[in-house]
């Protein structure tokens, strides 16, 4: 159960190389969003577009292929996705909403649609949510320091950043690469990641990362039955290249592996949260 | 011509655009519906298609049996009428839950009943002026009459705009000192927000009909679906944007997803550098910032069938194919 | 003698009121007073130190049901005092929302009303939730207008109820053109609906009229009598649509001409219950030997224009700018039904005027010097006055008067020459939305000592 229910998990990348170009892994939430704008089935996505500092995000709601493209790209710092999901369905005038964002956003929406005190009119409009994978996020300062201390990279100069095989890597503009390894980013971390109990966005229509399947392919599960006909069309009008997950190395496995040391390390976070302080415990939000 | 399609043509114009009354899921039963009358049980057909799923994994639908309606009341006290308005929002829907599941038994906006009858669910609107004896008697007669009672909106649950209320207009000057209900009578759930959404209404009183009237595993989905809401109840009558400040971001819990931005009925909450910033001379109290936070309360159990359960509440009002 | 009977509470309007009144020996209202019991949440007072921003916000959650004329008000009111222009497209997408709160709360009353009434040609009451035909599709047309003004009022205003983007200065967000598109398609699908309503609504209203004996819900037949409703009061309105305010350069509304007094001077005194009729759907009414006090109990004062009540609402708009002339509590009813066309079609004129990449904040938003600034919405149920001093950002002075604190007196007017029986259906015809009026401004002496005091 780690990884959620699913229908199906399969290895995947963009068919257009227009948008594998710049999209972090095999492009799959902007492929799948510009097939679903190009079908109707959405009207627009919430995505994290540029915003006035770099690789940092600002959630915008793209109603063209053009924005989408705009948005690709991982940046490993907070986009409040959610802090759109209300205005898309208002001056935007979209009635079917895409929405891309981290497990716990897409938890946040899923509570929105079931628990929507002050969601009005945003629940059924819902019409595609894409989930990626995370082990955690960071702060945007605490980014600066990886990528400008820690990597020696100006922030302006960076142009795309990774983490996978144990290091947070940093390219430049003129091809250099800056390396450090993962346990050096650990205190960078948002403190609010670590009593997340979801790493493959379980609440997702789709969910899709690097974890699993080579450089430049992605993991997808295709999760619920709005996911499924979506990603069914898209393969059948050929947007995507796909391979069968049991074939490619390190598959789903390594998902699982990552999912469980997410969890149970997380799990025991709660844990000791609950004996914090002397008789008083911190909060935990699952109770 | 005989006065049905008299009518129908003055409704329905020409020939074109004949507005075929959505039906519910299943036809209505032909009970009159009349003008709710204090306890008057009608027994009603219930759609043979509201189904609820259990588990994720298990495509299997249950039946729902059935099963008489609930009786609901709306107790209006120092509100606006927002909250019932948004009720009301549910358009179509809001017949399908009169025709099926709910009696309106009090509601002096929209039924001639003038006392507050015995009822299973009162959806209480406003705080309390404990300066007028009226208001005091009619939230304690809400308790003693009804089996559940909703704290129905931020006025209810929080005291929301009337939290800045101090008296001195006139021509009751002395109208100084307004309360939640929760500080008079226990209070079962909390529906916060100002006003709740149509949505959250609608499937607080799905639920509570499943809770009173539903088969076993029905009224297990039931109570599992409300507890967060007792919780909320339970946690207290006070709210603030602060709460996110003091809940959520000092207690480590906040990720940055930006969902009580979109709350805010007010804007008053931007995010700055991944964390909510609240502007407190904007807040109105209403609560629901906290309350929409997927860090106030996550119950996995409930909304990782956030499928299933849309499903059936679609089904339950006669929407979505299948 | 006259003896005394009460119905309280009223029911089928916003908020708790009461009509109490004595009676002849056939029944005949000599003298009714119609009053509020809803709590004094006293906005006006709770709002002094609030911030300008704040304070509008505030004021909307008088009520829910015309949330978006009280939001609009308080913030002209506010921009009135700090001299701010806000840019056109702004204003036009005040008026859209203007139009969608009509639209929805007309319809809405349309439901209040309708138990009263009877489907043309036959004795029976309507009721709205019955599912049978011909008055499902009816409610379900209501409905469908209902929903089509609350989705516009969500589009423009954030939130239909309490709407979250208008502020001062202007509007937070412009509409997008794909927005535009869906508001114009709108508009569109409803007018057609609206035309039909309206023709029907008409109809039962007129057929109530013409009847001889007529009853309330539930209630028993009594015979009406000739100009049933009608009252001699004037009218006010400042515009068919919108509104207008001090920073006008030809304001419609005079704060000189407005006086208020408490309700002591005017309601009845203390009097006790000498006529009980305990068939009186539902509940009965009150019962014999309860003291009662209205000037005490009631929660509203009486604002007067040019001395006297006034009536405000869609009859008051269409006798100012339409010379419209039916009087009586059906002349009101089949006013507001004339206005749904004019809210459809404003609406459209609106939304094609609106540029979607115009700016909608003005460039400037002065923190005010104290000075008094007003704005009179034409609401659902009539003018909507607020009038506000901010200085430096905050709220000195607030004041807010409600189309139905300006309606009690004269309803209370309208009543005399009825049988008790049928009060409810005059006062129902008002559309009454009473959390909104619990307003009371005090004024002691002459009213023009008070406004050079005001107004200088
Ligand atoms: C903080 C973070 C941590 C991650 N951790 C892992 C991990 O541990 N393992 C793993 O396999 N994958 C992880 N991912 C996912 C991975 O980096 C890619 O985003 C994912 O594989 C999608 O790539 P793509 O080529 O399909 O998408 P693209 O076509 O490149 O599109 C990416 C989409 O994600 C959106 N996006 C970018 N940044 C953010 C953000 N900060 N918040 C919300 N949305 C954003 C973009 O707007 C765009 O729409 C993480 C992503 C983030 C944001
Ligand atoms: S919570 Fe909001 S909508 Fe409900 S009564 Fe209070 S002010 Fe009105
Ligand atoms: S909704 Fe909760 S977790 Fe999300 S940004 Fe706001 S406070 Fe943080
Ligand atoms: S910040 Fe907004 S959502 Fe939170 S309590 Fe205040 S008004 Fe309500
Ligand atoms: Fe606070
Ligand atoms: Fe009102």
């Amino acid at each position: 159960m780690v990884l959620g229910s699913y229908k199906t998990a399969i290895c995947a990348r963009a068919a257009d190389p227009g948008i594998l170009a710049k999209s972090q892994d095999g492009g799959i939430v902007t492929q799948l969003f510009a097939f679903a704008l190009e079908e109707g089935i959405i009207d627009g996505a919430v995505v994290a577009g540029p915003g006035d500092e770099p690789f940092k995000p600002e959630p915008i709601v793209a109603t063209t292929v053009a924005e989408l493209l705009e948005a690709r790209g991982t940046r490993y710092t907070i986009c409040p996705n959610m802090s759109m999901i209300k205005e898309a369905t208002r001056t935007y005038g979209l009635d079917k909403v895409g929405i891309v964002g981290t497990p716990c956003q897409i938890q946040a929406l899923r509570k929105a649609q079931l628990y929507p005190m002050g969601m009005r009119s945003v629940p059924d409009k819902i019409a595609l949510a894409v989930g990626i994978f995370c082990m955690e996020n960071f702060p945007y300062q605490g980014l600066e320091t990886m990528v400008e201390d820690l990597c020696n990279v100006k922030m302006e100069s960076a142009v795309k950043m990774d983490i996978g095989k144990g290091k947070f890597s940093v390219y430049t503009e003129r091809g250099a690469v800056s390396q450090i390894p993962l346990k050096l980013t650990h205190k960078f971390e948002q403190g609010g990641c670590h009593v997340c109990l979801d790493y493959v966005a379980n609440l997702a229509d789709v969910s899709t990362g690097s974890v699993g399947t080579p450089d430049g392919w992605s993991t997808v599960f295709v999760r619920t039955k709005v996911g499924e006909d979506v990603w069914g069309r898209a393969i059948g009008a050929g947007y995507f290249e796909t391979k069968d997950i049991a074939d490619v190395k390190p598959g789903l496995d390594l998902v699982t592996k990552l999912a469980n040391e997410k969890i149970s390390k997380n799990q025991k976070t709660l844990e000791e949260r609950a004996t914090f302080g002397v008789n008083k415990g911190l909060r935990n939000p699952y109770l | 011509m005989g006065l049905l399609s008299y009518l129908k043509e003055i409704f329905t114009g020409k020939q074109d655009a004949p507005e075929a009354p959505v039906a519910p899921a299943a036809p209505a039963a032909p009970t009159k519906v009349e003008v709710p009358q204090p306890a008057e049980a009608k027994p009603a057909q219930t759609p043979a298609d509201v189904k609820v799923e259990q588990k994720p994994e298990e495509t299997k639908m249950e039946e729902l049996p059935v099963a008489d309606k609930i009786t609901i009341g709306h107790v209006h006290m120092s509100g606006c009428t927002g909250c019932l308005v948004s009720l009301a929002d549910n358009y179509e829907g809001l017949f399908a839950l009169l025709d099926n599941y709910a009696d309106l038994v009090y509601c002096l906006t929209l039924a001639d009943v003038r006392d507050i009858p015995k009822m299973d669910v009162a959806l209480v609107e406003g705080s309390v002026c404990i300066n007028d004896h009226h208001s005091v008697e009619d939230i304690k007669k809400a308790r003693e009459n009804a089996t559940i009672v909703v704290a129905l909106g931020a006025c209810a649950a929080y005291g929301n705009v009337t939290r800045f209320a101090r008296g001195g207009q006139w021509n009751q000057p002395q109208h100084e000192s307004y309360l939640p209900i929760g500080d008079l009578i226990d209070v079962d759930l909390y529906l916060p927000a100002c006003p709740p959404s149509k949505e959250s209404i609608r499937n607080v009183a799905v639920m509570a009909y499943l809770l009173l009237k539903g088969t076993d595993e029905q009224k297990e989905l039931a109570a599992a679906y409300l507890k967060p809401l007792m919780d909320l109840a339970a946690r207290g009558v006070e709210a603030c944007g602060c709460d996110l400040m003091v809940d959520v971001i000092n207690q480590g819990l906040c990720m940055g997803c930006g969902t009580c931005v979109a709350a805010c009925p007010v804007r008053a909450i931007d995010m700055v550098y991944g964390k909510p910033n609240i502007d407190r001379e904007m807040c109105i109290k209403c609560g629901v910032c906290y309350a929409q936070c997927p860090r106030s309360f996550f119950n996995f159990d409930v909304i990782n069938q956030f499928e299933a359960i849309g499903e059936a509440i679609d089904a339950a009002m006669g929407k979505g194919g299948e | 003698m006259a003896k005394v009977v009460e119905i309280s509470p009223t029911t089928r309007h916003e908020g708790h009121t009461k009509i109490t009144m004595q009676v002849n020996d056939a029944g005949i209202v000599e003298r009714g007073d119609w009053l509020s019991l809803t709590p004094v949440r006293g906005i006006e007072k709770l709002a002094i130190g609030k911030s300008m921003h704040q304070a509008p916000k505030i004021s909307s959650r008088v009520c829910g049901i015309c949330p978006i004329a009280h939001t609009l008000a308080g913030i002209e009111a506010m921009e009135a005092s700090i001299g701010c222009y806000i840019p056109d497209d702004a204003y036009l997408l005040r008026v859209i929302l203007q139009c969608a709160n009509r639209l929805h709360s007309h319809a809405l009353h349309n439901i209040l009303s309708l138990p009263d009434m009877y489907l043309p040609g036959t004795d029976t009451h309507i009721n709205p939730f019955t599912s049978e035909e011909p008055v499902r599709s009816v409610a379900l047309r209501i409905q469908k207008l209902r929903e089509i003004g609350q989705t516009v009022g969500e589009i423009v205003g954030g939130e239909p109820i309490h709407p979250s983007n208008p502020r001062v200065g202007g509007m937070y967000k412009n509409i997008t053109p794909r927005a535009k598109s869906k508001l114009y398609d709108l508009a569109k699908e409803a007018l057609p609906l609206a035309r039909d309503h309206m023709e029907f609504m008409i109809a039962v209203f007129k057929d109530w009229d013409a009847r001889p004996m007529a009853s309330v819900a539930n209630g028993k037949e009594v015979e009406k009598t000739e100009k049933f409703g009608f009252h001699d009061q004037g009218y006010m309105a400042v515009d068919p649509l919108y509104g207008s305010s001090s920073l006008d350069i030809e304001p419609r509304w005079f704060p000189e001409r407005w006086t208020e007094v408490r309700p002591w001077d005017w309601y009845q005194g203390e009097l006790e219950v000498s006529l009980e009729d305990a068939e009186y759907p539902i509940g009965g009414t009150t019962p014999v030997g309860t003291k009662v006090w209205p000037a005490m109990e009631a929660c509203t004062g009486v604002p007067l224009y040019d001395g006297s009540p006034v009536e405000v609402g869609p009859r008051a708009r269409l006798a100012m700018f339409r010379n419209y002339d039916r009087k009586g509590a059906m002349g009101l009813q089949i006013a507001r039904q004339m206005e749904y066309m004019d809210c459809l079609y404003s609406m459209i004129e609106a939304i094609d005027a609106v540029d979607c990449s115009g700016s909608v904040l003005a460039d400037e938003i002065p923190q005010g010097d104290g000075s008094l600034g007003w704005a009179a919405n034409e609401a659902p149920r009539g003018t909507d006055v607020h009038l506000a001093k901010v200085k430096d950002g905050r709220v000195d002075w607030y004041s807010l008067l409600v189309p139905t604190t300006w309606n009690f007196p004269t309803v209370s007017r309208a009543l005399e020459g009825a049988p008790w029986q049928l009060t409810e259906v005059i006062m129902r015809a008002y559309d009454p939305c009473v959390s909104c009026a619990t307003h009371m401004m005090v004024v002691d002496d002459s009213k023009r000592v008070v406004a050079q005091k005001m107004f200088q």
